[in-house]
């Protein structure tokens, strides 16, 4: 048995004729928690669609735990439904995720694909809607949600199936400083190695607490590699993937002092 | 267009139901067996966007606005039978979520906007575009042709449905019971205002989409057109900006478009109830009409007032044909379009004096549209929000099984269709009131929203029907001397009271019902898994389509300084649905990945909900009972 969960061997995908990916490769080992760093449009989102088997490369191979993913092997139904079970992906746009009309309903979606007993459908999301929190927002319409609440419904339809693998796509995007927390929290239980974690991001404050390892991404392809400690160090990468510019900004002179960040100053020296 | 309840009867739709019913069926079909997975997804965004773009006002030559229903688009990005099943679900949401449209009416509705609209659409852009490019420009003025074609059909059928009405179904002292209009009159009025304006909001929208799709993404648009030519990569359109029509070439394309109308030719030979004052004295067509009304011999004379009014609305093209002119339907071809052009001139001359009098109310105007549409986009969320928290509150209706519910109110609505006698309409009113009460849905929003409404609309419908509808005159207006006659009084009366009860009980429907749960509890009536599916995923997108409508308009609005010229009114209106529709095709396709990574392949699998309790079935007895009871004494 192998210890890889995915295989990526110089994968390139195009999307309308502009490439996305460029040649990339990379490996992910099981229990793993990587996160792909990269500007908007680097390739992430495309990368996290090839892994979940959404889309299929136009070169390259990609194989998950030893098996190739490609489109046939996908059309066999024992094959399908196996890997949808053992890998989830959560979506950027949490709209797009939630597209049943209400909590519930979009919870029970996964394991009623896969052809759960509608009793153990009924119990599983019972379930997670008590272990997620959300067991209050139950018969809730996704247009009544938060972006907060959408967030976590999102995460909750993919959990609902247990899944070994999870691909997350910007979690905490663009979420207030308590949802945000809320997300980070459960990357950090999932820090113990039975899942694992693949999760697409440009937020480098929450880095050194859910991923293991960072793949920085740059034109679809990675251009640097690392444990979170060695790439917020490394500032030269950080602007060359464009996820740090130089900037002006003034330090606080409180009590707590100077709190560590990499960036870099221009002119007047730090 | 949307029929309401009321105007057509119960038997005419269930005729249309089952006439739509196979259509709906082969639909089903095809795109069940339909490679594309795609299809639920694009299907429910699809009836979600027409359902938003339904509520664009689209400014028209003449300083008036119109509502596009969506069908052309619809039958050229998604073909005719996608196309069927989305315009479908985008009426039953407006009828059932919003009282837009009658329920009892939803089958005839469907049948001609949904089924006509799409086949004659997809027909007249098929035969219009023919082999030409993607990109050609032709494809643009094939797709404006398409969407005035089918709304104009599509109208044309409405408005038989609604003449036949007054041949067909009339109480014991021959006052018709529903539509009181015979196809002499109903066809004219429904052509006049979908020739024009309606008309024209069709063709601004379907042809400026379709220009959206040229410069976006052409390949949407190959599904329709096989025979096109291949278009390389870097073949692009030749138009840079979005062409939509001068108001010349508008008018120009109005004009030409009427002389296309064959409108009289339809209405050949005297109908029941559509003679001329001249038929009483002709001793033939007396014949025909005694033997037409079960052997009642007719007045000797025709009755004054026929006489007078005819004089009045025929005189100058009596029988809808000039002297001058010896074909029956070429005449009456010209004196449609004579009456068409009346009727532009008075509105024209209606919409200056109204500027001459307030200046400034026609600069605001001229910019408010923008305003008026994120209003009503607005408005739609806000409906369908306040309705959720009435569902959520305490009260009778609320505690009902959302079947029995839909099923029972749905009788009740059925029985106030049904009935002939007025009385009996009152007591189902009065059971609507009592129902609203314990249900704590307040009087003051029913006055508001549902009965000054509907006398407002069905009012106007109505007015005329006092004098038109032949019979004994009771009084007479001074110095007109127009008659009130007796069955016009009650024609008017069915027709506004059925209007009433039916807008009543369908607005306690709305106001008292969770969605969710009621969406969910289809199944146990045996509802086809993917129109279920479809229909929550429309539901639940409509919204994000509502907000994504919304914020487009109000951030242009913030841009907007100054006054801005027709054109470019119209085209920002089509460039925000093209923008939407953009969307709507994005997000179906991410909606559709999101569906497979979560073990979607094709055939979606719902949970049925839980068996109906003994209480529920008690419940939906007494509904049921009262609805019969209903119909017993009334018939």
């Amino acid at each position: 048995m192998t210890e890889l969960a995915f295989d990526v061997r110089d994968v390139s995908y195009r999307y309308n004729h502009v490439a996305a990916l460029n040649s990339l490769s990379m490996q992910v080992r099981r229990g793993e928690r990587v996160a792909l760093l990269g500007a908007n449009g680097s390739g992430k989102s495309t990368l996290l669609r090839l892994l979940a088997g959404l889309c299929f490369p136009e070169s390259g191979e990609i194989s998950f735990c030893g098996e190739s993913l490609t489109e046939p092997r996908l059309q066999d139904e024992q094959f399908f439904f196996g890997f949808r079970r053992r890998v989830g992906l959560v979506f950027q746009n949490a709209d797009v995720q939630l597209f049943s009309p209400s909590v519930f309903d979009e919870l029970a979606f996964g394991p009623l694909q896969l052809r759960w007993p509608a009793r153990q459908v009924r119990e599983r999301v019972e379930e997670v809607l008590r272990a997620m929190d959300i067991a209050h927002l139950r018969d809730r319409a996704p247009h009544r949600l938060s972006g907060g609440e959408k967030k976590r419904v999102a995460l909750a339809s993919v959990l609902v199936l247990d899944p070994e693998v999870l691909l997350l796509d910007e979690p905490s995007g663009a979420l207030d400083p308590s949802s945000q927390a809320r997300i980070v929290d459960f990357l950090v239980s999932c820090g113990n190695g039975a899942k694992t974690v693949i999760i697409a991001t440009h937020d480098l404050d929450t880095l050194e607490d859910i991923a293991d390892r960072c793949c920085i991404f740059a034109n679809g392809r990675v251009v640097g590699e690392g444990t979170p400690l060695e790439i917020l160090h490394d500032v030269a990468l950080l602007e060359r993937a464009r996820l740090i510019r130089p900037h002006g900004h003034v330090h606080a002179q409180g009590e707590g002092g100077v709190q560590p960040h990499p960036h870099v100053h221009r002119g007047e020296g730090d | 267009m949307h029929i309401p309840d009321g105007y057509l009867s119960p038997s005419t739709c269930a005729a249309l139901a089952a006439a739509a019913a196979p259509f709906w069926y082969v639909a089903l079909q095809r795109v069940k067996s339909a490679l594309h997975t795609r299809l639920i997804p694009l299907i429910s965004l699809f009836a979600a966007f027409s359902f938003v773009v339904m509520m664009f006002n689209l400014p028209l030559p003449g300083g008036t606005t119109g509502h596009a229903v969506g069908m052309g688009v619809a039958a050229i990005v998604l073909g005719p039978w996608a196309s069927i099943l989305a315009i479908s679900i985008a009426l039953t949401i407006q009828a059932v979520l919003f009282g837009d449209g009658g329920i009892t009416a939803i089958g005839a509705n469907c049948f001609n906007m949904a089924i006509v609209g799409s086949l004659v659409g997809y027909a007249t852009y098929r035969l219009i575009a023919w082999r030409a490019a993607l990109s050609s420009a032709r494809r643009v003025a094939a797709a404006g042709l398409a969407g005035y074609t089918a709304i104009n059909v599509a109208a044309l059928c409405a408005a038989i449905e609604f003449g036949v009405q007054p041949l067909l179904f009339r109480d014991a002292s021959g006052a018709p019971l529903y539509a009181p209009y015979p196809l002499r009159i109903a066809i004219p009025a429904m052509m006049l205002g979908h020739l024009t304006l309606a008309g024209l909001a069709e063709l601004v929208i379907s042809s400026g989409m379709v220009a959206y799709l040229q410069r976006t993404d052409p390949e949407l648009l190959r599904l329709t057109a096989p025979d096109a030519p291949p278009s390389g990569e870097l073949v692009r359109p030749a138009n840079n900006g979005m062409r939509l029509p001068t108001p010349r070439k508008l008018w120009l394309g109005l004009a030409a478009l009427l002389i296309l109308t064959p409108l009289g030719i339809l209405a050949a030979g005297s109908a029941w109830g559509e003679w001329s004052a001249r038929d009483f004295a002709d001793p033939q067509v007396r014949r025909e009409i005694a033997a037409a009304s079960r052997n009642l011999a007719p007045p000797p004379a025709a009755p004054r007032g026929l006489a007078r009014l005819s004089s009045i609305w025929t005189a100058p093209l009596s029988r809808y044909a000039p002297p001058f002119i010896r074909s029956a339907s070429f005449g009456y071809l010209v004196s449609a379009m004579v009456g068409v052009g009346l009727v532009i001139m008075l509105a024209l001359l209606f919409i200056w004096l109204l500027a001459l009098g307030t200046p400034a109310a026609g600069r605001r105007r001229r910019k408010g549209f923008v305003e008026k549409t994120a209003r009503g986009l607005l408005a739609a969320t806000g409906q369908a929000v306040f309705a959720e928290d009435m569902a959520a509150a305490s009260g009778f209706l609320q505690r009902l099984d959302p079947r029995v519910k839909l099923a029972g109110i749905g009788a009740l609505i059925v029985a106030a269709v049904a009935v002939h006698r007025l009385w009996v309409l009152a007591g189902i009113l009065a059971l609507g009131v009592v129902l609203a009460l314990v249900s704590h849905v307040p009087i003051r929003l029913l006055t508001a929203r549902v009965w000054l409404a509907v006398l407002a609309f069905t009012g106007a419908v109505a007015l005329p029907a006092i004098f038109l509808t032949p019979g004994a005159a009771i009084w007479r207006v001074p110095l007109l001397d127009w008659p009130v006659t007796q069955q016009g009084l009650r024609s008017a009366g069915f027709l506004i009271m059925r209007g009433e009860t039916a807008a009543t009980l369908s607005m306690l429907l709305i106001l008292t019902t969770h969605w969710t749960r009621l969406l969910r509890a289809l199944r146990y009536f045996r509802a086809p898994v993917a129109i279920v599916a479809i229909l929550g995923m429309t539901y639940r997108y409509m919204f994000l389509f509502l907000a994504t409508a919304r914020d487009m308009f109000e951030s242009r609005e913030s841009r907007i300084v100054g006054v801005l010229e027709p054109a470019d009114r119209r085209r920002l209106a089509a460039a925000s649905a093209g923008v939407l529709l953009g969307k709507t095709l994005q997000v179906s396709g991410e909606v559709h990945m999101a569906m497979m990574a979560r073990g979607f392949r094709g055939e979606i699998r719902l949970l049925d909900e839980l068996q109906m309790r003994p209480n529920d079935w008690l419940r939906l007895t007494a509904f049921v009972g009262a609805a019969t009871l209903a119909v017993w004494l009334g018939r």
